[in-house]
């Protein structure tokens, strides 16, 4: 008995170091540091970054990125993809603007058919999932193209005029000087962040992500679940969708093209596994204020704008590589106690 | 006697001043099978490792042929003719057993340039190395359309054409059936006969018995022991690996006499499906032990798993408590009191990269949330107790992911799930396969503890001692339809391999 305990004991002390290299705290610490060092970099090259102006103006670009990156991470936790937000995004603008001028539906009703439309999307991605067992790359690889198609069809290909003060007010407007796209983000992030550390359905969706088999013989409603999910990240899209066209005071099909990379680009690079199981909320958000500030700090430093997207990307590169390096350390002391 | 083959001197080793490996000595002669024992953490696949050159040792020496020799990688000990066998075996599925063999030394034809690959030459090369071990097996099959044992075999013949003087097996049996695990060891004699000396690592002490020629136990990184078969007892060898004696189970049984089972808890009418089993009827009783016992294939897993909801069955009645009940899903199956134990419970079973904690807790959440948030506390209070009844033991607490856990305490953490989630009835599915003696007997003790407070058990397995020896009565199968009933007392191995294979009871 005594020698087994010794050896538990003994073996406790690379299992807490590993612990603490795995930690999902660590990654999330590390992340924030980054970020913390890229703003230090950026105040250091340039007078205007650290104004409240200047934080205001990122704040108004953080929304849309912000809102669609929640249902991501849900779906990337869920252990799947969902490559069709950005045509979703640009479907709700259209739809609502088209209802709105051609068929004078008001634009209340018609910013929630527009959503509404966006929500089937999500569905129908998530039914093919959930039921029909398709590959969610696959599946969300089609309705990327398929919605992206319909808002063309709709629109004509034409942009659409949506100005009224009250639509704008979600893009354009404030709440005590705060932008209320933001305002909006920070509300659906907390919501987001209750669901899915304090609720049952967010530990299932960590579950079916680690194992979906195992979660399935335990009981656990998987293809509810998934189709939730799915449906939810649809319907993030859409309002996501409705800040970009209140923000510019017009709906485009063309709107949001390559969100979808921003979105998971900001998604992995605060934490969250490809592979589903893993992931967190804070993590995201520390992802999106990154490639956010990285944007703004390359424009205020006067950085080409053609290096913007080799800078982002090299640093997504950086830091999941790091991460990477990190959880091999883990494994590797673990693997030796 | 000539030098031995291998010899592994005082080796030593230690990870962040955790000696793993403490002064541990073996010697291997040609043509000889070394069984390796020990449970898990012993130091078994250190030293493993050691000799493959993947870990580094700290001291000690290795000698080949009595001559000492520098393992310092992989390559050095492939240079040296030491192959390893590994459960999970890597090879290409959609290519043919002859290209699987001469995988990355293909012989080519066409001339100056040579780009070609000579199929014939191919074809035939892989006939001679299958030949040398009396193998049939065409070199054109397919790698997908064999079975695990052919594989593995292949796995072997390819060890041995390429200059192979030691192989090392790490539990190659673990997923096969008898008849399977005898073909191994057909394999296993040819090597021998061919000179080549063996490392036997395995839990299955009745196959060390029947394989190996001497065998070498270790403890906590130290050698106990190395006896010539005939020297040990089943026991004897237990003892030492796990340092103090369990008692024979069966014996222990007989004298506490026979248990006194309540209702029927599980009753199954007429369960059918295609080509899986046909018309079962069974009842297991609130406190009993049922044992299912057939070989590979024979329906009984298909049949736990229809039971429970995992797969759907073509028609018959589930009755639990005499209530009959709609079971068309696990939801339905959890609803209904019945708890599932999957064969595979590192795929199936626990979601790995979560908490002992959390997984405990992922299928009853009813009681411990509140407006569908988790109450953190009673969460708390209701894993740890089911950690601390069933003695799950984790090296970093009850936040550990389940992937670092030993296999035994997964298993309890699978039982736990389905203790917490509160049923009425436990379908288990080998519950000891790939777990230590040790926890093996523990697991053991829990369940009749859990059988004693109630719990209506159907055990599942192809491990013939431990359905004798668990099972309070034992049903056999055989190709979907049950061929035998028999009571723990006159249930015999003979009477239930006859009636697994399809004799009259």
């Amino acid at each position: 008995m005594n020698t087994t305990v010794a050896a538990e004991r003994s073996r406790s002390q690379p299992l807490r170091l590993a612990a603490l290299l795995k930690g999902e705290r660590l990654t999330t610490l590390n992340l924030f540091a980054t970020f913390i060092l890229i703003c230090l970099i950026f105040a250091s090259q340039s007078d205007f970054f650290l104004t409240l102006d200047n934080f205001l103006n990122v704040g108004r670009t953080l929304g849309v990125v912000g809102i669609v990156s929640i249902g991501m991470t849900m779906v990337l936790i869920s252990g799947g993809v969902d490559l069709s937000v950005g045509s979703v995004a640009a479907l709700s603008g259209v739809v609502t603007s088209i209802l709105w001028l051609q068929a004078d539906v008001p634009l209340g009703l018609a910013t929630v058919i527009g959503l509404g439309a966006c929500v089937l999307v999500g569905f129908i991605n998530g039914f093919f999932v959930a039921v029909m067992r398709i590959n969610p790359l696959i599946t969300t690889l089609a309705s990327f193209s398929i919605v992206r198609g319909l808002a063309f069809v709709l629109s004509s290909g034409q942009t659409n005029q949506l100005s009224n003060p009250a639509f704008q007010f979600l893009g354009r407007g404030d709440v005590v000087g705060i932008p209320a796209s933001l305002l909006l983000m920070i509300a659906l992030f907390a919501a987001a962040f209750v669901v899915m550390h304090f609720t049952q359905f967010g530990r299932n969706l960590y579950a079916i992500g680690g194992s979906a088999e195992a979660s399935r013989l335990a009981g656990i409603a998987v293809r509810r679940h998934l189709l939730i999910v799915y449906t939810l990240s649809g319907l993030l899209s859409g309002l996501a969708g409705i800040v970009i066209a209140s923000q510019l005071a017009s709906s485009a099909p063309r709107a949001a093209v390559g969100l979808e990379f921003t979105v998971i680009a900001a998604v992995v690079l605060g934490g969250t596994s490809l592979s589903g199981g893993k992931g967190t909320l804070i993590g995201t958000l520390v992802g999106v204020f990154i490639l956010r500030v990285l944007d703004n700090g390359l424009v205020q430093t006067r950085v080409s704008s053609f290096y913007q997207d080799v800078v982002s990307g090299s640093v997504l590169l950086l830091a999941v590589g790091f991460d990477q390096i990190r959880q091999k350390l883990a494994a590797a002391v673990k693997d030796r106690s | 006697m000539t030098a031995p083959l291998l010899t592994m001197q005082h080796i030593v080793k230690s990870f962040y001043g955790v000696k793993v490996l403490d002064d541990v000595s073996i010697d291997l002669f040609a043509g000889e099978t070394l069984a390796l024992l020990g449970e898990n953490g012993a130091g078994k696949s250190t030293l493993i490792k050691i000799l493959n050159g993947d870990y580094r040792r700290d001291g000690g020496e290795i000698l080949i042929d009595g001559q000492p020799v520098n393992i310092d990688a992989p390559r050095d000990a492939e240079n040296l003719g030491i192959r390893m066998i590994y459960q999970e075996l890597h090879y290409a599925p959609e290519l043919s057993v002859a290209e699987n063999l001469l995988l990355g030394a293909l012989p080519r034809r066409g001339g100056a340039l040579n780009w070609l690959i000579d199929w014939q030459q191919m074809n035939r090369q892989a006939h001679e190395a299958l030949a040398l071990l009396n193998v049939d097996i065409a070199p054109t099959t397919k790698m997908r359309d064999l079975s695990v044992v052919e594989r593995e075999i292949i796995e072997i013949v390819k060890a041995l054409s390429r200059q192979a003087r030691i192989i090392v097996m790490d539990e190659p049996t673990a997923a096969l059936t008898p008849p399977e695990v005898q073909r191994l060891f057909g394999i296993i004699r040819g090597l021998q006969a061919r000179g080549v000396g063996i490392i036997y690592i395995s839990h299955r002490l009745d196959e060390v018995f029947e394989i190996a020629g001497r065998i070498t136990v270790l403890r906590d990184g130290k050698h106990v022991g190395t006896n010539p078969r005939a020297e040990v007892t089943h026991q004897s060898l237990v003892q030492m690996m796990v340092g103090r004696s369990i008692e024979d189970r069966a014996e222990v049984r007989a004298q506490s006499e026979a248990i006194t089972p309540g209702a029927v808890a599980l009753e199954v009418r007429g369960l059918s499906k295609a080509g899986a089993f046909n018309t079962i009827d069974l009842q297991v009783r609130a406190g009993e032990i049922v044992g299912l016992f057939g070989l590979l294939g024979a329906g009984h897993t298909l049949l736990t798993q229809a039971i429970f909801g995992a797969i759907k069955s073509d028609s018959g009645t589930i009755l639990v408590d005499g209530t009959p009940a709609r079971i068309a899903s696990p939801q339905d199956g959890q609803r209904a009191g019945i708890g599932f134990v999957p064969l595979d419970r590192k795929v199936n079973g626990l979601v790995l990269d979560m908490s002992v904690r959390k997984n405990i807790t992922l299928s009853n959440w009813r009681v411990l949330t509140r407006f569908g948030a988790f109450q953190r506390g009673l969460e708390m209070q209701h894993s740890r107790n089911w950690v601390d009844q069933l003695g799950i033991r984790m090296a970093g607490g009850i936040e550990t992911h389940t992937r670092y856990l030993s296999g035994g305490n997964q298993q309890k953490v699978v039982l736990a799930r389905w203790l917490e989630a509160n049923v009425r009835v436990l379908l288990l599915n080998e519950p000891t396969w790939g777990v230590d003696v040790g926890a093996r007997s523990d697991i053991y003790d829990q369940l009749e503890a859990l059988a004693a407070q109630g719990l209506a058990i159907l055990m599942v397995s192809s491990d013939i001692e431990e359905v004798l020896s668990v099972s309070h009565r034992i049903l056999t199968i055989y190709k979907g339809r049950l061929t035998g009933e028999f009571s723990q007392s006159d249930a015999t191995q003979e009477k239930l391999l006859h009636a697994a294979a399809g004799g009259q009871s």
